[in-house]
C-alpha cells in the first residue's frame, strides 16, 4: 500500500527564535527524499516533530489523510514511523539481541527468527550476540535499522547517518536504503551533504532559517544550485571595511596542526597551516562538525596536540594551557557559553574571575580578592551593557544575549591582542547579535586580531578580513573576503571545489 | 484508554533555605520511619525512640561520648567533602583512616616506653602523612592511568585493613600479650590528653575544630577553593579556564586522606591507646553520610557529625534496654541518607503526571 505522509503548516517557536516557520510538505512512498540545510536550518527540529519528541505550537500531520497526534515517541513508533538519529540509543554493554528484543512485543525465538530473515534480506552481516561496544559505527546504526524494520515501518527517517560512517559503509547504507525504498518504505534523509542529496535521493526539499525555500527534483540540481538555495543570497548589510594590507606584521601563526582522535564523534584535523595579521579578522567557515570543536580547543589549549608550533607574538605557545596562553593576551569564547564559558549555577561576579589573569590581582597569595572581582565585575556589566548590575546574580539568569555580552566583555577587558571566538551570536536575537557583531568590528579597529571560527556565513562574510573554509577536518585556501561569494563558501562547505 | 506518562524536570532555581532545609526534613522522616521499624518489632515507638535518642545524652558522659564519636566522623568528612565537591568520589577514607593509624600507631611503639612531649606530635603528623600516602594511591592512578578512583579507593580499605590484621597479629603483637592480636600499651606521652578527668573525650576535639575552620577557609576563600568549586559545577569550563585539573585531584585526595588519617591517629592515642584489629566502627563510610547531611558545608558537617554520632550511642542504648542488636544504628544511617537523596531528588527534580489519550491510529 503506497504511503503518503503530508506536513501541513508546521510552527514552532523557541524564545527568540522560529524553528519551523509554517512549513508544509508532502512526501509519497517510493522515493528517497532528501531535506537539505544549514546547522539551525530547523531540520532537527521538523525531524523531532515527526517522531513525536516535541510538539509542535501550530500545524498538523497527515499519514494516508488521517491526522496524526504525535505527542510522544510512543505514538511515532505506533503509526510505523520509524526514525535512526545520529547518536545511537543503544546499551553498549548489552548484546545486539539483547538491545533489539528491550521494546519488543513477541517472544525471543519469534523474534530471533524474524530478525535473521531481515538480516538475510539486505544482506546484514552482524552476529546477534556480541555486545553492542564490540560493533563498528556502521554496524551499529544497522542495529538501529533492524530495530526500526522490525515494527514494519512505512516512513523511515535518517538523521545525518553518515556523519560517522566510513565511504565503504556509506555505500552500503545507500544500496540498502534504495531497497528499502523499493519496497514501498517512504525515506526521508536529512543531511547537509550536498553530493550525498545528488547521489542518493530523488526529491529535495531546503529548508533556511526555519523556512522550506526550495522543493524539487534531484535531477535538476547541481551541487552549486543546491548550495546557494542553502546558504541563500542575502548579502549582510553593514559591513565591514576590509583591511588587507601585506606589509603588516603576523600576530598568531600556526603551523602543522594535526589532531587524531579515538572517538568516532570527533573529527581529526588533517595538517592545519595559518595565519593572522595585526587588526585582522580571520574567518573560518564551515558546517559544523567538520572539526571546528577541535580546532577551538587547540588554539584555545585545552588540547595539547604534539609536533604542532603555535607561535603568538613570537612566542612559541603551542604547549601552553589557556591560563598561560591568556598571559599572552589571547582570549577565548567558546560555542558552548552556558556549561563552558560560565557556569549557570555560579555567580556574575565568580564567572568573571574564571579569567584569571595575572595583572587582575583576583586572587593575591591563593586568596580569594572579593572586592577586586566584584569592581572588575561591575565595570564589565556597564562596559559591555549587560542588563544587570547585580554582581551577585547567579549566571543562569541571564538571558543568552547578556551571558555572551559578559563573556565577550569578560575576555576583552584584558585589552587581548588576539580573540578566537567560536560561533559568537549562535542563538541570539537580532539585537544581540548587532551588538556582538559591532563589538567584533571595533575590536579590528583597534589593530587588535580576531579568529571567528563560525557556522553562519552571513556573519563571516559581514566581519572577515580573509575567509577559509573548513570541510572533514582539512582547511581551505585562504581567501580574501571581497573575492568570496556565500555560493563559493557553499560548494566548499559541502566538500566541492572551485577554481 | 489512558496512558499515564511520568515526566521528570530539573527545577531552574532551587531556594537556598530549601536547600538546607532539606537535611532535617531527612532527619524527621528517620526517626518516623525509626518509629514504624520499632512499632513493627513489637516495641513502643515513642519509648523506643526515647532511649535510642535521648536516654544516650542524658548525662554528662554520654555528652561526652557524642562528642567522642562525632570527633573523627567530623574530621573525616571535612576531608571528604574537598574530594566530592570537586567531584572526586573518594570513598575509602576508611581505609585512609586505617593506614593513618597504622603509621601513626608504628611511630607511638617505637616510642613505647620513652616519655616526651615530642611524641605525641610525631604520631599526629605520622598519621597524616599515613593517610594522605594512602589517599594518593587512588588519586594518582586516576590522573595518570585513567582508573576509577571508586573502586580503588574502596578496594583499597580492604588492604590497610588486613595489613592491620597482619600486624597486631604478627610483627608488632604485644609480646607479653598470651597471643592476643593487639598491640603493646602505648606511653602516657603518646596519648591525647583528656579534657576532663573521668570522662572520654579528648584533646582529638580541638584538631577537628581546626579542621573545621581551615576548611571552610580554604574552600570559601582561596584560589584552591574556586577551583574545587569550578571543577565539581563543570569541568568543562575547569578545562577552558586552565586550571590544573591533575594537580588539583591529587590535593583534594591528599587533604582528604591527611584528615582521614587524623582520625585514625585520634583513635588509636584517644580512648583505644593501642592498636588493635577493631579501630573503628566504620567511622570512614558514615563519613560520607555526614558530608552530604552536612551539604558539604564545614559547618553543616559539624552539626552533621553530632547526628550520625547519636545514632551509634543509641544503637549501644538500644541493645541494652531493648535487647535488639547494636546494627540498627547502621539501619538509622542508612535511612538518613536514603531519605536525604530521596529529599534531594524531589528538591532539585520535579515530577509531573501526563494524561495521554491513546491515540486512535494505533492499532
Amino acid at each position: 500500500m503506497a504511503t503518503d505522509l503530508r506536513i501541513s503548516n508546521i510552527s514552532k517557536i523557541y524564545p527568540g527564535c522560529i524553528a519551523n516557520d509554517n512549513v508544509s510538505l508532502q512526501f509519497k512512498s517510493g522515493k528517497i527524499y532528501a531535506l537539505l540545510g544549514e546547522n539551525g536550518a530547523g531540520k532537527s527540529t521538523l525531524v523531532k516533530i515527526l517522531s513525536g519528541v516535541i510538539s509542535p505550537d501550530n500545524g498538523e500531520v497527515f499519514l494516508n489523510e488521517k491526522n496524526l497526534k504525535l505527542s510522544s515517541p510512543l505514538d511515532a513508533k505506533k503509526n510505523k514511523i520509524g526514525m535512526v538519529f545520529q547518536h545511537f540509543n543503544l546499551f553498549e554493554t548489552l548484546s545486539v539481541f539483547e538491545n533489539l528484543s528491550i521494546d519488543a512485543t513477541e517472544d525471543n525465538k519469534s523474534l530471533r527468527v524474524r530478525i535473521n530473515e531481515i538480516l538475510k534480506k539486505y544482506n546484514f552481516n552482524i552476529d546477534l550476540d556480541v555486545p553492542v561496544l564490540n560493533l563498528s559505527a556502521g554496524q551499529k546504526q544497522k542495529v538501529e535499522i533492524i530495530r526500526c524494520l522490525l515494527r514494519s515501518p512505512k516512513v523511515l527517517i535518517m538523521d545525518e547517518p553518515t556523519s560517522v560512517l566510513t565511504e565503504q559503509e556509506t555505500e552500503e547504507l545507500f544500496i540498502s536504503l534504495k531497497k528499502f525504498c523499493d519496497e514501498g518504505i517512504l525515506i526521508i534523509y536529512i543531511t547537509h551533504k550536498l553530493k550525498e542529496v545528488l547521489s542518493l535521493c530523488d526529491e529535495v526539499a531546503v529548508m533556511r532559517k526555519g523556512k522550506v525555500v526550495s522543493v524539487s527534483q534531484t535531477q535538476n540540481e547541481k551541487v552549486e544550485t543546491l548550495a546557494n538555495k542553502m546558504v541563500g543570497q542575502k548579502l549582510a548589510k553593514i559591513k565591514k571595511k576590509i583591511n588587507i594590507s601585506k606589509n603588516k606584521d603576523e600576530i598568531f601563526k600556526v603551523k602543522h596542526l594535526n589532531f587524531y582522535s579515538d572517538d568516532p564523534f570527533e573529527t581529526n584535523l588533517v595538517n592545519l597551516n595559518f595565519s593572522v595579521k595585526k587588526g585582522e579578522c580571520l574567518g573560518i567557515a564551515g558546517i559544523s562538525g567538520n572539526g571546528q570543536n577541535e580546532l577551538f580547543q587547540i588554539l584555545s589549549g585545552e588540547i595539547i596536540t604534539p609536533n604542532t608550533s603555535i607561535i603568538f607574538r613570537n612566542k612559541e605557545i603551542a604547549k601552553l594551557n589557556p591560563k598561560q596562553r591568556r598571559e599572552y593576551l589571547m582570549a577565548f569564547s567558546p560555542e558552548d557559553r552556558i556549561s563552558q564559558a560560565a557556569v549557570p549555577e555560579l555567580k556574575i561576579y565568580e564567572n568573571v574571575a574564571l579569567n584569571n589573569f595575572k595583572s587582575s590581582n583576583f586572587f593575591e597569595k591563593g586568596l580569594v580578592n572579593e572586592g577586586k572581582i566584584k569592581e572588575h565585575s561591575k565595570k564589565i556589566l556597564s562596559d559591555f551593557s549587560v542588563n544587570t548590575d547585580n554582581v551577585e546574580l547567579k549566571s543562569q539568569f541571564l538571558s543568552g544575549g547578556n551571558l555572551q555580552k559578559l563573556i565577550l566583555g569578560r575576555e576583552l577587558i584584558t585589552a587581548p591582542e588576539l580573540l578566537i571566538c567560536y560561533n559568537p551570536t549562535w542563538g541570539l536575537d537580532v539585537g544581540a547579535i548587532n551588538y556582538i557583531h559591532e563589538t567584533l568590528i571595533k575590536i579590528n579597529d583597534q589593530e587588535k586580531s580576531t579568529i571567528l571560527i563560525s557556522t553562519d556565513t552571513e556573519e563571516l562574510l559581514k566581519l572577515s578580513d580573509r575567509i577559509a573554509v573548513i570541510y572533514k577536518g582539512k582547511l581551505s585556501k585562504i581567501m580574501p573576503s571581497d573575492e568570496v561569494t556565500p555560493e563559493k563558501l557553499g560548494i566548499l562547505m559541502g566538500g566541492g571545489s572551485i577554481d | 484508554m489512558e496512558d499515564l506518562l511520568i515526566k521528570i524536570e530539573k527545577r531552574n532555581d532551587v531556594p537556598t533555605t530549601l536547600y538546607f532545609l532539606t537535611p532535617f526534613i531527612a532527619i524527621i522522616l528517620t526517626i518516623v520511619g525509626g518509629g514504624i521499624i520499632f512499632y513493627t518489632l513489637g516495641f513502643n515507638p515513642i519509648e523506643a525512640l526515647k532511649f535510642y535518642f535521648i536516654t544516650p545524652i542524658s548525662n554528662l558522659y554520654g555528652f561526652s561520648e557524642l562528642l567522642l564519636k562525632a570527633t573523627p566522623l567530623c574530621l573525616i568528612a571535612i576531608g571528604l567533602s574537598f574530594c566530592f565537591k570537586s567531584n572526586n568520589w573518594n570513598i575509602g577514607a576508611e581505609g585512609q583512616l586505617t593506614f593513618g593509624a597504622i603509621v601513626g600507631g608504628g611511630v607511638a611503639l617505637l616510642f613505647y616506653n620513652q616519655e616526651g612531649f615530642y611524641i605525641l606530635p610525631l604520631i599526629i603528623i605520622a598519621g597524616a602523612i599515613g593517610g594522605m600516602i594512602f589517599a594518593l594511591i587512588p588519586a594518582i592512578l586516576k590522573t595518570y592511568f585513567n582508573t576509577n578512583e571508586i573502586l580503588v579507593s574502596l578496594m583499597l580499605v580492604y588492604v590497610s585493613k588486613l595489613i592491620l590484621d597482619y600486624l597486631v597479629v604478627g610483627p608488632w603483637s604485644n609480646p607479653e600479650g598470651f597471643n592476643f592480636p593487639e598491640t603493646r600499651q602505648f606511653s602516657d606521652s603518646a596519648r591525647m590528653p583528656l579534657l576532663f578527668e573521668s570522662l572520654r573525650i579528648h584533646a582529638g576535639i580541638f584538631i577537628a575544630l581546626a579542621a573545621v575552620l581551615v576548611g571552610w577557609f580554604v574552600l570559601y576563600k582561596t584560589y584552591l577553593g574556586f577551583q574545587i568549586k569550578v571543577s565539581g559545577l563543570s569541568l568543562k569550563t575547569a578545562k577552558y579556564a586552565g586550571f590544573k585539573g591533575k594537580t588539583m585531584i591529587l590535593i583534594v585526595f591528599m587533604i582528604s586522606g591527611a584528615c582521614a588519617g587524623l582520625a585514625g591517629v585520634g583513635e588509636i592515642t584517644g580512648p583505644i591507646g593501642q592498636l588493635h584489629r577493631m579501630i573503628s566502627p566504620d567511622y570512614g563510610f558514615t563519613a560520607i553520610i555526614v558530608a552530604f547531611l552536612g551539604r558539604l558545608n564545614p559547618f553543616g558537617i559539624i552539626f552533621a557529625s553530632l547526628v550520625v554520632s547519636l545514632t551509634y550511642l543509641g544503637a549501644e542504648t538500644a541493645q541494652i534496654f531493648l535487647q535488639i542488636p547494636q546494627y540498627t544504628g547502621q539501619v538509622f544511617q542508612g535511612m538518613i541518607l536514603f531519605f536525604l537523596l530521596a529529599s534531594d531528588y524531589l528538591l532539585f527534580f520535579k515530577i509531573k503526571f501526563l494524561n495521554l489519550k491513546k491515540n486512535e491510529l494505533g492499532h
